[in-house]
């Protein structure tokens, strides 16, 4: 076993003459002798090929060296989207972020000193009820694809013997693969609804045929994958409801200060992601913040997944505060019983949004969907008169498919010459004979005009080389 | 005395005034336009958020920060977490603009830095697990075993075996061992303890069969004992054609000491937020780093991170024919794996391997001291070191006076220092479960088994002082059962109430 002499470290709290005492008052000579209970043959004997760097200032250079060779999003214009969003994070919110009371906590196991965490978390369940038209809301899944997949387990659950899930095409592919991963253990049985391949709409006609005795649950997308809102789902909705299925739908959590809420126009269960409305930045795509919202039943309450912020009583009359409740469904006490596994959530990532909405407000909020929804509109139109085609002729928020049509062994050559330009050029979608590419453009509201006539210049020195 | 700030916050729904406003968002140069969505989609009300200007969000929200006990505020020896320091460099690195501002879509050539992080931090965790193939995918640890029933499942169905329907776990393991069982449709046995608080070897031989998918435990166990069986434990398994999981939540007890994959298991995860220093987040967000065999490595999820040392490149390969597909809609908590990265390039080999003989030594410290204390006891094999967690018993408290580890936890949190796991594992009726991590001090640890025996005596003095702990906090005791019955659960629920005049809450008549 390793002997090693005693080196101080900034993270390790006790002394070599602490180490001395505390052997003494065990009675025992060295720490060795707390592992002599571990069979000679699996001790590792080695030492571990790990880099080691001697001081902080060194471990910051050495990772500032290798981020370094990234370009992000503030380097280039960025014209991507796809469930995450490029947003500004005010400095008061990256300030209350770093409150090490909040990001230093764990789980409020215990309430009564763990108020602010709670007050926070509550907080962000009501915006986020209020934004979605919802009356309760968990405190957070991991991410928008995760819920998806907690959200068709739960309506498997809900509807008790029912075992099918209906889902659109045009459901964001990411976001499909975590839904079969999630329902290929319980054998929930996944059947797709197409769409309509020029409005990008879903077949909503197509969508009702497929309900039966034995769908647990619909779920869509609005605005879906390709931008597209989905206008014309009250039929679908109403059928389905006729039918005992459980509506879920997947939003853009920063559209809806302009697109209705899911709360208004049916869905029972409603998810996304809280990172568009100041989860946190893009990250690399996580840490993200998974929405999941609905209306209230109480039984359903109970078969939801996730932790839950609630009011509670205290001893001072008058007193009311905040507490995690109906803990009995979570796996620490109902084991292979609990609705979901799920332990460690996303709970900073939740106040994050509470925090960032409470400094947007109602008019900020309304403001950022504006300017989204201007930049997307104003450049589809100006690329059209540039004689630039969308592939779906519908109604959008931030999101289109433009038809660019560039060939596939051409792509690589198409992201270097817009990368040329400091542009991202959008997310790349294969048509489907595989042998071109279409790319799905979202327009963040840090874009300006001259960014947008940017891009379109490029597509044109593009199209005309 | 402790007393933790206490200030009467409302909800920040009663705060602001129509008009005032805490944020001017950037506003694109583009001419306003008609808004066309059509009318059945447009959204009627707006949603109903403060409006407030930029001093009132803060002082709303530092207010609350400050009704908020934390590991930077004192000790917070929470067995099975791991509350270890967040060292403030990670922090600093991960506020870098080239980490922050990266979308998950960006062409290759413009993200070869962070894919060189995360797949250097692969191999690093790698070395330490002696399992060479992995992801950092999985959100969190009950995700990293998600994953890992995943990979077991898949490996079992690849070579033919569909019958393999059984995980087996010992009674002593994470709840989330069983749940994640369940989730990827498992049935789940679980097998006693011996009276050393370990996986007892008869049972485990009756219990593997023919069905046998494969077993998950943690070692050190939940009572902090090292399960010096493992490698009869993993001969049983295999034998009986399952696999091997290793749940590293308590890996902070053996990292440089002993390596999983040299132990018998197939795969495992680590929780990056415990083991290797990245904040909690009041709940999250954590990080799992899952690691496997060869033989389980065609099955992990996609994208995995490799370097193509022709073109000099690192890349996202996706041709993994026989993934198990996605359990994160991109790569994971990537900016919590950069957090995770600076800490073992600050500790290097030494520094982890001193991280757990000190964590193992403060654990044992204390654990000694504790016991001496009337009314506790320590549970299973005493004579057995602990490594980096202990759990006391308080059974012959409450039989004595009706003070269980729930009432000592609310004394504990009167006293300005955090308390223990109450009440877990569950094969320890009153368990009080301690793991003080490398971070704290002799003094700290002297200071805490001090508080400890001094709240379990006054409680000897006065049931009743423990039963109506805590004091000094923000807030009394909170009524469970009163917010289960209720549920109140969001603003647009109390203002429901309030159209029924029946917020605020009413309180019941004493009920003694």
């Amino acid at each position: 076993m390793n002997n090693l002499t005693h080196f101080s470290h900034p993270y390790i709290a006790n002394s070599e003459k602490d180490i001395e005492e505390m052997l003494a008052e065990l009675g025992i000579k060295s720490i060795d002798e707390l592992y002599s209970d571990i069979p000679e043959d699996i001790r590792f004997k080695g030492k571990l090929s790990l880099p080691h760097f001697e001081s902080e200032f060194e471990v910051k250079k050495h990772v500032e060296e290798l981020l370094n060779k990234n370009k992000s999003t503030r380097d280039y214009r960025s014209f991507l989207g796809g469930g995450v969003l490029d947003i500004y994070i005010p400095a008061a919110q990256d300030e209350l972020l770093r409150r090490s009371e909040f990001y230093t906590a764990y789980t409020p196991y215990q309430p009564e000193t763990s108020q602010g965490t709670l007050h926070t978390l509550f907080e962000y369940q009501s915006m986020i009820c209020e934004i979605l038209a919802m009356d309760t809301a968990n405190c957070s899944m991991y991410d928008w694809a995760s819920s998806l997949g907690e959200a068709a387990l739960m309506t498997a659950r809900i509807t008790k013997k029912r075992n099918k899930f209906l889902y659109t095409a045009a459901t964001a592919p990411n976001r499909e693969a975590v839904l079969k991963n999630y329902t290929a253990g319980v054998k929930l049985e996944l059947v797709k609804i197409p769409f309509d391949p020029k409005t990008g709409k879903m077949d909503t006609k197509k969508a009702i045929e497929l309900m039966d005795e034995n769908t647990a649950g619909i779920y869509f997308e609005n605005p879906n994958y390709f931008g597209v809102i989905e206008s014309d789902i009250e039929e679908v909705i109403k059928a389905a409801k006729e039918k005992g299925i459980v509506v879920v739908a997947g939003v853009d959590t920063s559209s809806l200060a302009l697109i209705e809420a899911p709360g208004n126009y049916g869905v029972d269960i409603a998810i996304g992601d809280a990172q568009p409305i100041g989860a946190g930045p893009l990250n690399f795509g996580g840490p993200l913040a998974g929405v999941f919202a609905m209306k209230f039943d109480k039984k359903w309450t109970r078969q939801m997944p996730g932790r839950l912020v609630g009011i509670t009583l205290t001893p001072e009359k008058g007193k009311w505060a905040f507490t995690n409740t109906l803990q009995t469904r979570e796996q620490h006490i109902k084991r292979h019983r609990a609705t979901s596994n799920i332990c460690s959530n996303e709970a900073l990532s939740a106040m994050s949004t509470a925090f960032h909405l409470a400094l947007l407000g109602p008019e900020g909020y309304k403001e950022n969907a504006e300017s989204m929804y201007y930049n997307a509109h104003y450049l589809k139109d100006e690329l059209e008169k540039a004689g630039f085609n969308t592939v779906y002729n519908s109604e959008f928020f931030n999101t289109f498919l433009l038809e660019l049509k560039v060939p596939a062994d051409q792509k690589d050559k198409f992201t270097k010459f817009m990368l040329d330009k400091k542009i991202y050029a959008g997310i790349p979608i294969s048509t489907e004979d595989n042998k071109f590419y279409n790319y799905l453009i979202t327009t963040s509201y840090l874009l300006k005009k001259k960014d947008l006539d940017d891009y379109i210049a490029a597509l044109k020195e593009w199209r005309n080389a | 005395m402790y007393k933790q700030a206490r200030f009467e916050e409302p909800l920040i729904f009663e705060l602001g005034k129509k008009g005032r406003r805490a944020h001017l968002p950037p506003k694109t140069d583009v001419p306003p336009r008609e808004i066309t969505i059509p009318k059945n989609m447009r959204r009627k009300e707006p949603p109903e958020l403060p409006e407030m200007h930029e001093g009132e969000v803060f002082r709303h929200y530092l207010r609350l920060s400050q009704m908020n006990y934390s590991v930077d505020t004192g000790i917070y020896p929470l067995g099975s977490c791991t509350m270890k320091y967040n060292p403030k460099i990670n922090e600093a690195l991960a506020r870098n603009e080239k980490m922050m501002y990266l979308h998950p879509y960006q062409p290759e050539e413009t993200i070869q830095g962070i894919l060189e992080i995360l797949y250097k931090l692969q191999k690093y965790l790698s070395e330490m697990a002696a399992l060479p193939y992995g992801t950092i995918q999985p959100a969190a640890g009950a995700q990293g075993e998600y994953v890992g029933l995943n990979l077991i499942r898949a490996y079992h169905h690849d070579h033919g075996d569909f019958d393999r329907t059984e995980i087996i776990t010992p009674d002593s393991s994470h709840g989330t061992n069983p749940a994640s069982s369940v989730m990827n449709g498992f049935s789940v046995l679980e097998i006693k303890s011996n009276s050393d608080g370990q996986v007892d070897l008869e049972a485990l031989k009756a219990a593997v069969s023919e069905k046998t998918a494969g077993f998950m435990i943690t070692n050190p166990n939940t009572l902090g004992i090292f399960e010096s069986q493992i490698t009869e434990i993993a001969k049983i398994i295999h034998d009986a054609g399952g696999l091997l999981y290793y749940d590293g939540a308590n890996f902070n007890a053996i990292a440089g000491k002993i390596r999983p994959g040299e132990m018998g298991f197939d795969v495992l995860h680590f929780n990056l937020h415990k083991s290797f220093s990245t904040p909690h987040g009041g709940g999250g967000p954590g990080a799992a780093a899952e690691l496997c065999s060869e033989r389980l490595a065609p099955y992990l999820p996609v994208p995995v991170v490799e370097y193509d040392e022709d073109k000099g490149r690192y890349y996202l390969n996706y041709d993994l024919p026989k993934s198990i597909g996605k359990v994160h809609g991109y790569y994971g908590n990537v900016a919590v794996a950069l957090r995770a990265y600076a800490y073992i390039c600050s500790l290097g080999p030494e520094g982890l391997l001193h991280t757990s003989e000190q964590a193992v030594l403060n654990a044992n410290y204390i654990m000694r001291k504790l016991e001496k204390i009337d009314g506790l006891v320590l549970k299973y094999n005493r004579e057995l070191p602990r490594k980096h967690e202990c759990v006391l018993d308080a059974t012959p408290l409450k039989h004595d006076i009706g003070v269980g580890a729930m009432d000592i936890a609310k004394m504990l949190i009167s006293r300005g220092v955090h308390a223990p796991t109450v009440l877990f594992p569950l094969i320890v009726h009153e368990a009080l479960m301690v793991e003080p991590t490398e971070n704290e001090n002799k003094e700290s640890l002297d200071n805490y088994a001090k508080i400890i025996t001094e709240e379990i005596e006054k409680a000897k003095k006065d049931p009743n002082y423990a039963f109506n702990a805590p004091y000094n906090t923000s807030i009394g005791r909170v009524d469970d059962a009163w917010a289960t019955r209720n549920l109140i659960l969001s603003w647009k629920m109390i203002k429901q109430l309030k159209t029924e005049n029946k917020w605020p809450p009413e309180w019941p008549e004493e009920e003694h």
